[in-house]
């Protein structure tokens, strides 16, 4: 099973959102509510945690900026 | 240790904090699910996180049973879960699915589940209060002992409506707890720049009952400041304002932690987080194991996982529903092609009594009274001695008692409590004393009276009347006391509207009206009140919604009016009689439900169309009726239909203004005499 990461419309403003960092590397095992990557909207940057615990496949590169919805990466279960 | 040692160091017994904590962690865990939902993607809907604020309803919940009625608002999602909302209905009604509680159509701001007695959930700050009113009104006229929680942040503080709440419930020694979450921010904006107030417990003093404020991130202690404050208004003595003080982890919409605290203040805040502090301290006490904690969290987890599976499992509510719950008969929406016939009354036969209008609205809130034991009255002004300002209450105070309700100065506070009564299955009538005066109590009106029934997918509905008098045409009255405000109120689905032109039509319409299942509002014009008397039946005679009626027959064109209109249009009749113009008058006496069978039937016969009305022209009934004849009946007609309403323009207070700018007869025969020219 996985779970896909998307840009998250965080405020009812946002329409796009900056991957500013991976925190966690690419195949690395994480744990739910652990911080995976920084997001920079509206001026603000918040860290984003898992919503699953799992393998963390990174699909976009970090440093840029996406639309809200775009896959970013997945998170694949046990 | 002995068990009864550590309750009484905790000041709690033990059972109840591990429910309460079992609550939080539902709470904790439905959050949780919602926000990995966002940040995922799979899931797309604005969310008004709750974090921090989890123990104040957790440690309600103990307290009270679905008996007991609950108000919140949109960041209200710990309140309904507390509450007990069932799980898959809450998250299929944040997604908008079929299963939702409220079938979809209201979504996570706006949960109404009368069955666990989350009864209203409001989107329009400090709104909930007045209609908290109401409902705690309903179970102390009923003589029940359930109490009302009505909560809100504290940002809603500043708002209109939660002062007329306050004064109301106070006045009144209603069983209702304004329950203020002081998360310290108003959405965006925090304490020291909203207001000058240093705490908001002591305003309660001011309204002349009591306010406490109690440690909401305290688990313990906010349950038995709880547990007081509820007996006592239990018991009967009154509302209580209770100021819970907590901290807003989230931001104000959207998902994360707040961005408005510095770094070392969130670290603080998330430090004295209720939801891990009270899990420790039941740790810490030996009062749960680790195994069991894990348990309570465990068992909340599932129940969340099975809820978010079933509502994404459940369909998107989809456009068969549109127009449903609009109204409790899907006919009385106005859709293009609609001719739906309805049976108009039968021939009264019986006794018959000279009336003016007024009496005659007095003699059907009688008999209303007499009928029905959950009807009741309110208004500014109703009691004795004054007997309301237009006499249509005279003495009834002292034969009705407690039905018979005189109000402060406070349109929100009148019609929120109607709302809230009514949601609560009376029958409450309002008096709104000027129709002008809708503009100061336009939001309970359209969006909690006239949205509910949709809002809630038919699972709540609001069977209230409001009858207000439209003050023009007379002169003296000026801008605010004289305007016809219908077609404000028409543009808002969920309203019924009659607009009685005669004595025994304002008895009959009102009749139905306060027996009808949604918000109905009569018009009751000035002009007409007192100077117009006839024969007028008596007993119970109902004038069914949604009829027309011709009041004069003719071949030339058809004059289609309501209201004090009627005069003038049968008088320019008469007129144009004389010319030989032959004019049917048909008076709409409802105007909405729109009798479009009556209206194209005449228009049909008469091939020209002309509606007067005293409101504005602009924008106004006439135009929609105007155009729907166009569409209709194109092809069979004379001239276009058109319309005739009052000019744009604040009515004047000057006499020859006024007469000059709202339609009379002369000036709608010459308005009819320019379409056949």
């Amino acid at each position: 099973m996985s779970t896909s990461l998307t840009i998250p419309k965080l405020q009812m403003s946002t329409t796009e959102g900056t991957l500013t960092e991976w925190l966690v590397d690419d195949g690395e095992m994480v744990e739910e509510g652990q911080p995976i990557y920084t997001l920079e909207t509206d001026k603000s940057v918040q860290e984003i945690e898992a919503p699953e615990s799992g393998k963390l496949v990174q699909k976009q590169a970090a440093g840029e900026t996406y639309p809200v919805g775009t896959e970013i990466g997945e998170i694949v279960s046990a | 240790m002995a068990a009864g040692a550590e309750s009484q160091d905790l000041a709690i017994d033990h059972g109840t904090l591990r429910e309460i904590y079992r609550q939080m962690s539902r709470i904790h865990e439905v959050d949780k699910a919602i926000q990995a939902g966002l940040s995922s993607g799979k899931f797309q809907f604005t969310y008004w996180p709750m974090t921090g604020q989890e123990a104040i309803p957790a440690s309600i919940a103990p307290l009270i049973t679905s008996k007991d009625q609950m108000v919140t608002i949109y960041r209200g999602i710990h309140d309904q879960v507390a509450k007990g909302v069932p799980l898959k209905g809450l998250f299929a009604e944040a997604l908008g699915r079929e299963s939702g509680v409220n079938k979809g159509k209201g979504g996570s701001p706006h949960i109404s589940d009368p069955a666990s007695g989350s009864m209203l959930t409001t989107a329009i700050v400090g709104a909930g209060t007045p209609i908290a009113n109401g409902l705690a009104l309903a179970s102390k006229m009923r003589g029940s002992d359930a109490v009302t929680i009505v909560n809100f942040g504290d940002g809603a503080t500043s708002i209109g409506a939660v002062h007329e709440a306050m004064n109301l419930a106070g006045v009144w020694k209603l069983p209702v707890i304004f329950l203020c979450q002081n998360n310290q921010m108003g959405e965006y904006t925090t304490i020291p720049e909203y207001t000058a107030s240093k705490d908001f417990a002591s305003r309660a003093a001011g309204y002349g009952f009591k306010g406490v404020k109690l440690d909401g991130n305290d688990p313990i202690a906010f349950h038995n400041g709880m547990k007081s404050v509820i007996d006592e208004v239990r018991g009967g003595n009154g509302p209580v304002f209770v100021e819970a003080v907590t901290m807003r982890l989230g931001l104000h919409a959207g998902v994360g932690f707040t961005n408005h605290l510095s770094k070392e203040d969130l670290a603080a805040a998330k430090a004295a987080w209720p939801v891990p502090c009270t899990r420790a301290l039941l740790l810490e006490r030996g009062i749960c194991t680790e195994e069991e904690l894990t348990g309570i969290d465990n068992a909340a987890k599932s129940e969340v996982q099975e809820a978010v599976a079933a509502a994404l499992e459940s369909e998107v509510t989809g456009t068969d529903e549109m127009l449903l719950d609009v109204y409790a008969d899907p006919s009385v929406v106005p859709t293009r092609g609609q001719r739906e016939k309805r049976q108009e009354e039968a021939p009264h036969k019986g006794e018959t009594r000279e009336m003016a209008m007024f009496e005659a609205v007095q003699d059907a809130q009688e008999l209303a009274l007499e009928l029905d034991d959950s009807v009741f009255f309110l208004g500014e002004d109703i009691g004795e001695p004054a007997g309301g300002v237009f006499k249509c209450f005279k003495g009834m105070q002292s034969r009705w008692g407690e039905r018979v309700r005189p109000t402060p100065i406070a349109e929100q506070a009148i019609i929120g409590a109607a709302t809230g009564a009514a949601l609560a299955g009376m029958r409450p009538v309002a008096e709104i004393m000027f129709c002008d005066f809708v503009g100061v109590c336009l939001d309970q009106i359209v969006n909690h009276a006239a949205k509910q029934r949709y809002m809630s997918g038919g699972a709540t509905h609001v069977p209230m009347t409001v009858r207000t008098i439209a003050g023009g045409g007379i002169g003296g009255f000026g801008a605010q006391h004289s305007q016809s405000t219908e077609a404000l109120l028409l543009h808002n689905p969920g309203l019924k509207i009659v607009y009685p032109s005669t004595p025994t039509e304002a008895k009959g319409l009102l009749l139905s009206c306060i027996f009808d299942e949604d918000p109905c509002i009569q018009f009751e014009s000035m002009m007409l009140t007192y100077a117009l008397r006839e024969e007028v039946p008596v007993g119970d005679y109902r004038i069914p919604l949604g009829v027309a009626k011709v009041k004069r027959e003719g071949s030339d064109i058809t004059l289609i009016t309501y209201g004090w209109q009627v005069m003038h249009c049968l008088a320019a009749a008469e007129e144009l009689a004389k010319e030989g113009i032959s004019a049917e008058v048909i008076d709409l006496r409802t105007l909405l439900p729109l009798d479009y069978d009556r209206i194209l039937t005449s228009v049909e016969k008469t091939g020209r169309a002309l509606v007067v009305h005293a409101a504005t022209e602009f924008c106004g009934l006439g135009s929609e009726i105007a155009s729907t004849i166009n569409e209709q009946l194109f092809s069979q007609l004379k001239a276009p239909a058109s319309r005739f309403g009052a000019a744009y323009a604040p009515i004047a207070y000057s006499k020859t203004i006024e007469t000059a700018q709202i339609p009379s007869a002369g000036s709608i025969a010459a308005r009819v005499r320019e379409l056949f020219k």
